[in-house]
């Protein structure tokens, strides 16, 4: 009942027309700079911030929120055309959905993205209006044990990420580790594998890594092959440039899998979009009656890590808002911008500005809506871009992607770094070595050996503190269980063939 | 020819008369350099210092932040050494850059290679424990963790950050041991603390002041010379009982390599006007900052004698320094 007034109340402040403006104005730059690799959320909401001075705060939150979700539901744009990941929760995407792009499936590809950002990014506002207080205090209940047993589930998906090789997978894997754990080390802040490199203080950049081996490698594989170059095949005409009854149908577990792994794994401090999209891509492939088919260009494979990574940031509002903690960057800068607008987000800020609060949460739906809107349209627009003859496309791609990887620290070794991931992704795929699992030991690398090195410094190094907390311990459970499936595969194989031959 | 050449006196002559009355003045939109990505808490005071300066109308040019993360610090800083004499730069310095040079060989450019202008605000810390901990004074704490060496735990950032710099000096004078583990971001601190999984925090006071006040944490001490306008009941440090050097996380401003002396005092001046500007108190008062205002001579020494107790400090911590 309390709930039903309060999100009447909230409509009521969403609705006012200033209020609809902003979430507009919102959805709309949150949709274009989602669009452009590099340039994030968080540099965009910076740059923003002076104006939202002199806006009524009501209206500044609903605008600077609706450029963070609508940056999600454009983030997969150039992941599905070009293999180039615009932000680190889309690399996931590419997966699939640069494969249903070869298949001439770009249309129902990004299609099905804008749907499951919409289905999961409401069900997440409707987390975040139903059940923040428990699902913080559940968030509070996880530590460095238990992220490190979420990681190594996380991990354990490597085997599913395999090609044909196991062994190639896991020594990508590897490879992923080591290149995360470059940089200055938070516990001793002794540098490791910098090699005297300034640059390299701080680590490598997780989007460098995805763009050289997904879109600069793809760009030289095609390149090689310049005689045999066709153009990706567009299909003509409305309907095959959306997605039809049997893919949504196809979707109905990616839904709800993105929905509320992206959520959960959002209200985490520690969590991010990142993680969510690997691990609702992993369980999707996981479950999947067609798992050999994931890889190659599968609906699903597309919707669980789109959704994921739209619930999450109903999730990563549920800290924001309830105690006032931050988990990601985008989550800081809108901290930073409650703080200088005098409100001071806490335990109390929901009970004492309860309008504010209940505003957001309805403009949230109603920007969902305006993106759904605003997004189908744009995607047979968008799929005409593969219509591009090759020598305007992978010059584009190329340029896209050295634009991108620039903008986000504006330094020109991230271009080197560029290069050399490109051309480690070259050989990787000359040597049919899988580049996925190199980006997934990257991805969970350095908060892995966080976690555990954390943990072993709480338990004063016993690696009990693992197993003997419940969470922890089911989480290391399935990840074993992860490890088993493709035995699972063999021993069925082998049962098959011993049937057929009785 | 000769066009150009009166075209040319006439602006040697405007900036003459210019210079002649005001001294240095910037021509062009001003880059604030800071270290952090947006969000981060240099960041977050940019921006500030950025609409205050629009608002108080203090600069004939705008004011933009530039983002230079990386290399905690050194990358921001080498920009700066690498703007050798260019007035229109500044850059935001915290604590950290003094730190990493002198862990991080890599980081090739300390403080004293670049302009002092002037220091801002010093932020002061308090030390809190969950309000249903046995705690009731640092004493209580300090005992409890004598009892049960290496048993209590804290969160805190790396092992150079200010968090693990009370906790040396704190296990240095009352002989207790701890346990210090480092979380990247400062929201996964307060989450292990809200949550059970550490003992005790050093933490900003306005990051822990809703908390306090929702009656979730309990703060025992402050890591300041003095009391805190909002921590008006809790014992300092010294108040407590122990009688260690206050550290406290500093911010300022430094500008590039080579700078003429008429830019610095301009600059200077500059940010002595906003420091006394109705927006900067506000804003200090409501992040509980201390106003840290120093000119660039007095900065300099700072510098200096910051430098060598942090290298003493973390020599005890067991860090390897290499400066």
């Amino acid at each position: 009942m309390e709930i039903l007034t309060g999100l009447l109340n909230g409509f009521a402040v969403a609705l006012e027309p200033a209020n609809l403006f902003w979430c507009f104005v919102g959805v709309l730059l949150g949709t274009v700079v989602g669009i452009l690799p590099g340039l994030g959320p968080p540099a965009t909401i910076a740059m923003l911030l002076p104006l939202t001075f002199n806006m009524n705060p009501a209206g500044a939150i609903i605008m600077l929120a609706g450029i963070y979700y609508g940056a999600k539901y454009g983030g997969s744009t150039t992941s599905i055309l070009m293999n180039v990941p615009g932000e680190s929760a889309s690399v996931v995407t590419c997966l699939d959905g640069y494969q249903m792009a070869k298949k001439g499936r770009a249309g129902p590809a990004l299609g099905i993205a804008a749907i499951a950002s919409f289905v999961a990014g409401t069900v997440g506002v409707l987390g975040l209006m139903l059940v923040a207080p428990p699902i913080a205090k559940f968030a509070l209940s996880f530590s460095s044990p238990e992220y490190f047993a979420l990681m190594s589930l996380g991990l354990a998906l490597v085997v599913l990420l395999a090609g044909r090789s196991i062994v190639k997978a896991l020594l990508a894997a590897l490879v992923g580790l080591w290149i995360a754990s470059v940089g200055t080390d938070l516990f001793s802040s002794t540098s490791r594998f910098t090699f005297g490199q300034m640059e390299l203080l701080s680590g490598i950049d997780f989007v460098v890594v995805a763009i050289g081996v997904f879109a600069l490698a793809e760009v030289m594989v095609n390149m090689e092959a310049r005689g045999e170059t066709q153009l990706l095949p567009v299909p003509k005409g409305l309907k095959n440039l959306l997605p039809t009854m049997q893919d949504l149908k196809d979707c109905r577990f990616a839904f709800l899998n993105g929905s509320v792994i992206g959520f959960l794994v959002g209200a985490l401090p520690g969590g991010g979009s990142t993680i969510a999209s690997f691990l609702s891509y992993g369980l999707e492939k996981a479950v999947s009656p067609r798992r050999e088919q994931f890889g190659t260009g599968v609906i699903e494979g597309v919707a669980a890590p789109e959704g994921a990574n739209n619930s999450e940031t109903g999730g990563a509002l549920v800290p924001l808002l309830t105690l006032g903690i931050p988990g990601s960057g985008t989550t800081a800068i809108l901290l930073a911008a409650l703080v200088l607008w005098g409100f001071k987000p806490g335990p109390l800020f929901i009970p004492e500005h309860p309008a504010l609060f209940w505003g957001l949460v309805a403009s949230m739906y109603i920007g969902n809506v305006m993106l759904l809107i605003l997004n189908l349209p744009l995607v047979p627009l968008f799929a005409q871009v593969l219509r591009m003859p090759a020598y305007v496309l992978y010059p584009l791609i190329l340029g896209v992607s050295m634009v991108g990887v620039y903008s986000v620290s504006g330094s020109m070794f991230d271009l080197l770094l560029l290069l050399a991931f490109g051309l480690l992704g070259y050989l990787m795929r000359k040597l049919d070595y899988p580049s996925a699992p190199l980006i997934l030991g990257l991805a969970l690398g350095a908060g892995m050996e966080r976690a555990l090195r954390q943990s072993l410094m709480m338990s004063e190094g016993s690696l009990a503190i693992l197993v003997s907390r419940p969470i922890s311990a089911v989480m290391l459970s399935l990840a074993v269980l992860v490890l088993l499936i493709p035995m699972f595969g063999k021993l069925n194989a082998w049962r098959l063939r011993a049937l057929e031959q009785e | 020819m000769k066009l150009r050449l009166s075209l040319v006196t006439l602006a040697a002559l405007l900036a003459a008369s210019v210079a002649c009355a005001q001294g240095f003045k910037p021509a062009r939109t001003v880059d604030l350099v800071v270290h952090t990505g947006p969000g981060g808490g240099s960041d977050v005071l940019a921006r500030a210092i950025a609409v205050m300066v629009e608002k108080e109308k203090l600069l004939p040019v705008r004011l933009q932040v530039i983002n230079k993360p990386g290399g905690n610090g050194a990358v921001a800083a080498a920009h700066l050494a690498e703007k050798k004499g260019d007035p229109n730069t500044l850059g935001l310095f915290t604590g950290v850059w003094l730190q990493s040079p002198l862990v991080s060989a890599e980081a090739k450019v300390t403080l004293r290679d670049l302009t002092p202008i002037a220091r801002l605000v010093l932020e002061p810390a308090v030390i809190a424990v969950k309000a249903d901990a046995p705690y009731k004074t640092l004493a209580d704490f300090i005992d409890a963790a004598k009892k049960s060496p290496g048993q209590l735990k804290q969160s805190g950032g790396s092992n150079t950050s200010r968090d693990n710099v009370v906790r040396q000096l704190l296990q240095k004078s009352s002989g207790a041991r701890w346990a210090f583990i480092s979380f990247p971001g400062g929201g996964e601190r307060i989450a292990a603390l809200l949550g059970g999984h550490v003992n005790i925090m050093v933490i900003e006071p306005e990051e822990a002041g809703e908390h306090i006040r929702a009656g979730n944490l309990r703060v025992l001490a402050q890591v300041s010379e003095k009391r805190l306008a909002k921590f008006p009941e809790v014992p300092t440090l010294k108040e407590a009982g122990f009688d260690v050097p206050v550290v406290p996380q500093v911010r300022g401003v430094v500008a590039p390599p080579g700078i003429p002396k008429e830019n610095v005092e301009f600059w200077q001046d500059f940010f002595r006007r906003l420091t006394r500007t109705p927006s900067w108190q506000k804003y200090i008062a409501d992040n509980q900052f201390e106003d840290g205002y120093q000119n660039a001579a007095d900065l300099a020494k700072f510098y200096d004698e910051f430098t060598d107790r942090m290298r003493e400090i973390l020599k005890d911590a067991g860090v390897k320094t290499v400066r």
